[in-house]
């Protein structure tokens, strides 16, 4: 049985649009929804948890349109993307309203809030006011406040953003548990190897619709075949263009005033031949960076945008 | 883990209370509402001390009921209409959107955790004021009154700010202003001013005691403006 089912699936702010006509189906496990910042991921979550309704089309939560059935609500955990909250709470004052609101009795909302609190790490900061939380530690509290009520179906917007290394493999860690005791979690996130650290199952959406859907490393392959550039500040351009422009996974080499733009297929490679024409030729690099180091670049690419560049 | 059940209407509006209280409680708001709620018996102590009489021949001076039922404009705007304007402008309504509850419990949960706040602040400052005025207590009839102007000014900030989240107090403020203009004008749309019909239902200076016409005045306009508020949040999306 599908749990979500979007069909033909439209929503517009105004004259904005922020998802256009999704057709999709989710099963279950987990699935991780990539899109860069403005895509529409949030739009598509906050359709799923309730918060919003199409303004064409449907979209049904376990058969129930989740806007209106205030029982499908029930099985639906959801985390922001944002920030705010209750700030003048302490975080078990807050799991234990959220969890008081999803329809937890009230003699086991305590618990059952210290429960969702230590399964996301955050027992020892319990008593604090949230006003005074790191990042992380607000997003765990969020983590929390969506897991409070045992729903079997979660919603996680953007989740690992902000978050510092350490804490980002144990919220990772947690999700991944999370998933294995039988939850349906949507993630989203416009980082691909933090949805890669969770699931193999992506969606991709750009500009409102699903660009692509399937297993992540069929799209990672497809990513990697979009030549990758790199701009390189030197002082002697030509001396690396030249140990480059004989490499087969050389595409285009491009001088600019301040150095050179390599695109490439295999930036692996790439960066090694830099360095070593680099010591060889003893060039003098001031910068080393890459334009494409966002998915909205690839995300051209994949939908022909790149081409008209 | 927890029993799968939606929670009742009641255990919501409850929780919604319980919460907005505690917040209320940590936060300046109530600070600057008692400082506000002093100002009837801070003038008081004017008059006392002044001997000054607005009007003579009342039991009460009628400035002092006006500071009163000028709180009206101030106060359902500071705790209600900004409650309930921040909760939709600053996004933590997305948390209350996703749970399994009717969502004009939202409103109904603020309504009766700041409400009764809000009487008791006024009508509060109202007692004490005319208490050290006049070395006793006011009449019941005139506290009443003013519990039910609070009550329909709360409810009007309530809708005004589910229909403009990001300036609900500021036009709650607004509005109120213009009510008192209304309820000054010697037109029969002055039956419209909340706090007009607040100082009719008092029967303090005077005239036929009315009881029946203020209050469904102050009914039918509450009511609007909370079929508003109600209409407005079911289909709010965040």
């Amino acid at each position: 049985m599908s749990i979500v089912v979007a069909d033909n699936c439209s929503k517009w702010y105004g004259h904005v649009l922020g998802v256009s006509d999704v057709s999709w189906k989710l099963t279950g496990g987990i699935v991780g929804l990539l899109g860069p910042n403005g895509a529409g991921k949030s739009t598509l979550i906050k359709m799923m948890g309730g918060l919003l309704q199409p303004s064409r089309g449907s979209l049904t939560v376990y058969g129930q349109s989740p806007f209106y059935d205030i029982e499908v609500r029930r099985r639906i955990g959801y985390a922001p993307e944002h920030e705010a909250t209750w700030d003048e709470l302490s975080a078990l004052e807050l799991v234990t309203a959220m969890g008081r609101l999803s329809g937890v009795p009230a003699g086991k909302a305590d618990q059952a809030a210290r429960d969702a609190l230590e399964q996301v790490g955050m027992t020892s900061a319990m008593y604090r006011r949230v006003r005074g939380f790191s990042k992380g530690m607000r997003q765990r509290t969020k983590l929390a406040t969506a897991i409070v009520h045992d729903p079997d179906f979660l919603l996680l917007d953007e989740p690992l953003t902000g978050v510092d290394p350490v804490a980002r493999v144990d919220i990772v860690e947690r999700i991944k548990q999370l998933g294995a005791a039988g939850k349906t979690i949507v993630i989203s996130s416009h980082v691909l190897y933090e949805i890669e650290a969770l699931t193999s199952d992506i969606v991709v959406i750009y500009r409102g619709q699903v660009l692509a859907e399937g297993n992540v490393y069929e799209i990672r392959t497809l990513i990697d075949r979009h030549p990758h550039r790199i701009r390189v500040e030197c002082d002697q351009p030509r001396a690396i263009a030249t140990a480059l422009a004989s490499e087969d996974h050389v595409a285009r080499l491009h001088f600019e005033r301040a150095g050179l733009v390599i695109e490439t297929r295999d930036p692996d490679r790439c960066y090694d031949q830099i360095a070593k024409a680099v010591l060889a030729s003893r060039v003098t690099v001031s910068a080393l960076s890459s334009p494409d180091n966002n998915l909205g670049a690839v995300f051209e690419y994949l939908t022909g945008d790149g081409g008209r560049r | 883990m927890s029993e799968r059940v939606v929670p009742t209407t009641s255990s919501t509006v409850c929780t919604l209370a319980a919460i907005t209280l505690k917040r209320l409680g940590r936060g300046k708001a109530l600070w600057i509402g008692g400082m506000l709620a002093a100002l009837p018996p801070a003038f008081a102590v004017v008059f006392s001390a002044t001997k000054l009489h607005t009007r003579q021949g009342t039991p009460v001076p009628d400035d002092l009921f006006t500071i009163s039922a000028g709180l009206l404009v101030m106060l359902p705007a500071m705790f209600v209409g900004a409650s309930i304007g921040e909760e939709i402008e600053e996004r933590t309504s997305t948390y209350l959107w996703s749970r399994p509850i009717a969502r004009w419990a939202v409103l109904a949960g603020k309504l009766c955790a700041l409400t009764p706040i809000v009487i008791v602040l006024i009508a509060g400052g109202w007692y004490a004021g005319v208490m050290i005025w006049a070395q006793a207590a006011p009449s019941l009839t005139s506290c009443i009154a003013l519990a039910a102007g609070c009550v329909a000014t709360s409810v009007v900030a309530a809708g005004i700010a589910t229909v403009v989240p990001k300036h609900g107090m500021a036009l709650t403020i607004g509005y109120m202003l213009v009510d008192v203009f209304i309820g000054a004008m010697p037109f029969s749309l002055n039956e419209l001013s909340i706090t007009n019909q607040t100082r009719e239902l008092t029967n303090l200076f005077g005239g036929q005691p009315a009881i029946a016409t203020p209050l469904i005045a102050m009914i039918a306009v509450s009511g609007l403006w909370a079929a508003v508020g109600f209409v407005r949040i079911r289909r709010l999306e965040v």
